[in-house]
């Protein structure tokens, strides 16, 4: 146990699963397999594993993506980095073959890969290619792909054990704003669920669910809130597919107000789909979404900041909704 | 892999020769130049590439050096201000060291009338050269790429999508891939109407490797479009060799595949790229077809750059952080800055008699006192209001805000 950054926490896992088993592959442009963290020992997968099997490649992600399929089908469990640069480049061959060749065949395809994919939407100045968060959206809405998007080094770690360990496709997204959260994060391997919602805080007044870059905000917001008196119980999606209904139904039940944060464009965020849920199970509940509006992220600091949400904006709309 | 073609012909021979003469020995002397520095590449079976520059007037020769002047300078201003300045916040892709390409290019193209007259050029994440070459105005470029409202883009696009559809600057790009396949598409209702426009795609060498580029070739070369795909080959795409994305010691060579011409051209020297560029051109215009050229360059800064930046540890300035693997050697950077295409154009120039080292020195001067004002115009410039991010979704009207709930 020690603390940990997030890339080292999540390089720990991919490297305890690549010596268990000789035949994994790693692919990646731009962003080498390495991560350092004070008093331990370097990272590198490409180092440690050789060319053979951790290819740095051109710039290529829809070549990425099919090579990790292709591997998979193979039998070789494969995982590949794509830059937030790229993330929808492949998405062909995610939504229209990885995600419905195991269901095509009859069940005979099998998958054991992962589509690492990193997002931003974190980032003042780089506009609408490089500062964008709608990639969730995209990715949650294809049957046949568990989509997770952990949001602390601890559960990045364990998520990226448990997809790496799933015969399934994953594809695990990576909000790269988060980079610098720091935790203590065990050194041997362990397994969170990839179905599963977690509650980061109980409370009986309002429900709050976030996912990804959210998180922070949301429980930035959550403490604002306490100390005007008002108890927040707050959900971190973790995995957008599936999605734990149960968890947010039993919240709901509790709370009967509901308030979804979205990174992403407010048309079909998740938040959307968390809200369409609870109002299928939950009788008179009330609720209300922040997201980013449905406009590509501007360069402009001035802007972009006052587009995406942030605590300010959550405490608000929370404030609003129980008021 | 230091592709390093030999450009001493053409210096000794503007030690020989006086005035125009002297533009005519160079165009043997560049063709065997030429011959020399191609080697093996199929550049050689192109061979008819005239020296179409002994034709240009000196006007148009110092608008050119004027170009790779303002460019480079761009460039510097913007790196000390990054160095120096805590209130500045544009970064940058620096195209330092590939002015000649950019400028060799665009000088051989029709740089305004809109989208229904002039030549467009897709450019790339390092579209400043491009833009100032194409005509773009340099202060309404850099307050763009500073994020204020009255820039070239109104602050919605900085470094990253500055455009400028007036002068045919379809836009920088900040993706590897779908620029070259979106270009040729503007080529093909180009020749669908009937017009003499011509499309370049400016591409890095790591476009090579992409599935973009070959769809680009392939589809331009079965419609005959007139579309001219410039790589400019500084060696690295983004942090990595280009061996790593490529087979081939030269790109150019892609183009037999696709059964158009190849042309691998010295990318330090605007003259070399010019003649590359008219030949293309006029092959394009005339209905022939596409063509490859590959210009073998460098850039001096690293991959891009940003406010904070300090000499040797962080961003333009030595060695990223991301550069963990791979790099480039400080002593290949060296030898290219010996080639260094300011200096090549200003010798040229100065060689032909076209300027003397007195004029050269003004218009460098002048050049600074240029970039000097719009950066200084820039920092008075007013920032963007916040709500108008909301604008410009769809033609008309704004979205509505959604993240107070």
């Amino acid at each position: 146990m020690a603390r940990k950054s997030w890339m080292y926490s999540v390089l720990e896992a991919v490297r305890q699963e690549m010596r268990d088993d000789p035949n994994m592959v790693w692919i990646f442009e731009l962003t080498p397999p390495v991560a350092s963290n004070p008093g331990m020992p370097v990272i590198n997968l490409e180092r440690e594993f050789g060319r053979g099997r951790v290819v740095n490649t051109g710039i290529d992600e829809n070549w990425m993506a099919s090579a990790v399929l292709g591997a998979g089908l193979a039998g070789s469990k494969a995982a590949t980095y794509i830059p937030y640069q790229g993330a929808c480049m492949p998405f062909q061959v995610i939504q229209n073959h990885a995600g419905k060749l195991r269901h095509m065949t009859g069940g005979k395809a099998a998958m054991p890969i992962v589509f690492v994919m990193e997002m931003t939407g974190q980032t003042p100045g780089f506009a609408g290619q490089h500062s964008d968060y709608e990639i969730d959206t995209y990715y949650a809405h294809i049957p046949g792909v568990k989509t997770v998007i952990p949001s602390t080094p601890y559960d990045a770690k364990g998520m990226m054990v448990s997809a790496l360990r799933d015969p399934d496709p994953v594809v695990y997204l990576y909000p790269a704003g988060l980079r610098e959260l720091i935790e203590e994060v065990p050194d041997e391997q362990y397994e969170v669920p990839l179905d599963k919602a977690v509650v980061r805080q109980e409370g009986g007044d309002l429900t709050i669910v976030g996912s990804g870059a959210s998180m922070p905000e949301v429980m930035k917001a959550a403490e604002a809130l306490a100390a005007a008196g008002m108890a927040v119980e707050a959900i971190d999606l973790r995995s957008l597919k599936p999605m734990d209904t149960e968890t947010l139904v039993n919240s709901v039940t509790k709370t009967r107000r509901l308030l979804t944060v979205d990174q992403s464009y407010y048309t079909l965020c998740p938040g959307a789909e968390v809200i369409a849920r609870v109002a299928e199970n939950v009788e008179g509940a009330r609720y209300k979404r922040v997201a980013f509006p449905d406009a590509p992220p501007p360069a402009s600091p001035e802007m972009f900041l006052w587009m995406r949400p942030n605590a300010d904006h959550i405490v608000e709309a929370a404030r609003r909704l129980v008021g | 892999m230091l592709d390093n073609p030999d450009r001493e012909i053409n210096d000794k021979g503007a030690d020989r020769q006086p005035g125009t003469s002297r533009r005519n020995f160079l165009k043997i002397a560049a063709l065997a130049g030429a011959t020399v520095s191609l080697g093996g590449s199929i550049a050689r079976a192109n061979g008819e590439i005239g020296f179409w520059a002994s034709e240009l007037s000196d006007e148009q020769l110092l608008a050119m050096y004027t170009t790779i002047l303002r460019i480079r300078w761009h460039e510097r201003t913007m790196a000390d201000k990054m160095l120096t300045d805590p209130g500045y916040r544009g970064y940058n892709h620096f195209y330092a060291g590939q002015e000649a390409v950019a400028t060799g290019v665009c000088a051989a193209l029709r740089n305004s009338g809109g989208v229904m007259q002039a030549d467009l050029i897709y450019s790339t994440h390092r579209p400043s050269g491009h833009a100032l070459a194409k005509g773009v105005d340099l202060k309404a470029m850099v307050a763009e790429m500073d994020f204020r409202a009255t820039g070239l883009n109104g602050g919605y696009g900085a470094e990253m999508h500055i455009a400028d559809p007036e002068v045919g600057f379809m836009g920088a790009d900040g993706m590897i891939g779908p620029g070259p396949v979106i270009a040729t598409g503007s080529a093909f209702a180009i020749k669908a109407r009937g017009s003499d426009q011509v499309v370049v795609n400016f591409g890095g060498d790591g476009t090579y490797a992409t599935p973009h580029f070959h769809s680009a070739l392939n589809n331009a070369a079965l419609l005959r479009l007139p579309f001219i795909y410039v790589i400019e080959n500084n060696l690295y795409h983004q942090y990595a060799h280009y061996s790593f994305s490529c087979p081939m010691k030269d790109i150019a060579d892609a183009a037999r595949t696709y059964r158009i011409p190849g042309v691998v051209v010295d990318g330090q020297d605007v003259i070399q790229v010019y003649n590359a560029a008219k030949t293309a051109v006029d092959r394009a215009r005339a209905g022939e077809g596409p063509t490859l050229i590959e210009a073998k360059t460098y850039r001096y800064y690293n991959h891009w750059g940003a406010p904070g930046a300090r000499p040797g540890e962080l961003g333009a300035f030595g060695y990223d952080p991301l550069a963990i693997s791979s790099f480039r050697p400080e002593r290949e950077l060296r030898a290219w800055m010996q080639r260094d295409p300011v200096d090549i154009a200003r010798n040229i120039l100065v060689g032909w008699g076209v300027i003397d080292a007195a004029k050269a020195e003004e218009i460098e001067t002048a050049v600074r006192q240029e970039v000097d004002e719009a950066f200084a115009w820039v920092a008075e410039q007013p920032l963007c209001t916040p709500e108008d991010g909301l604008r410009h979704v769809f033609a008309e009207g704004t979205v509505e805000a959604r993240q107070f709930g």
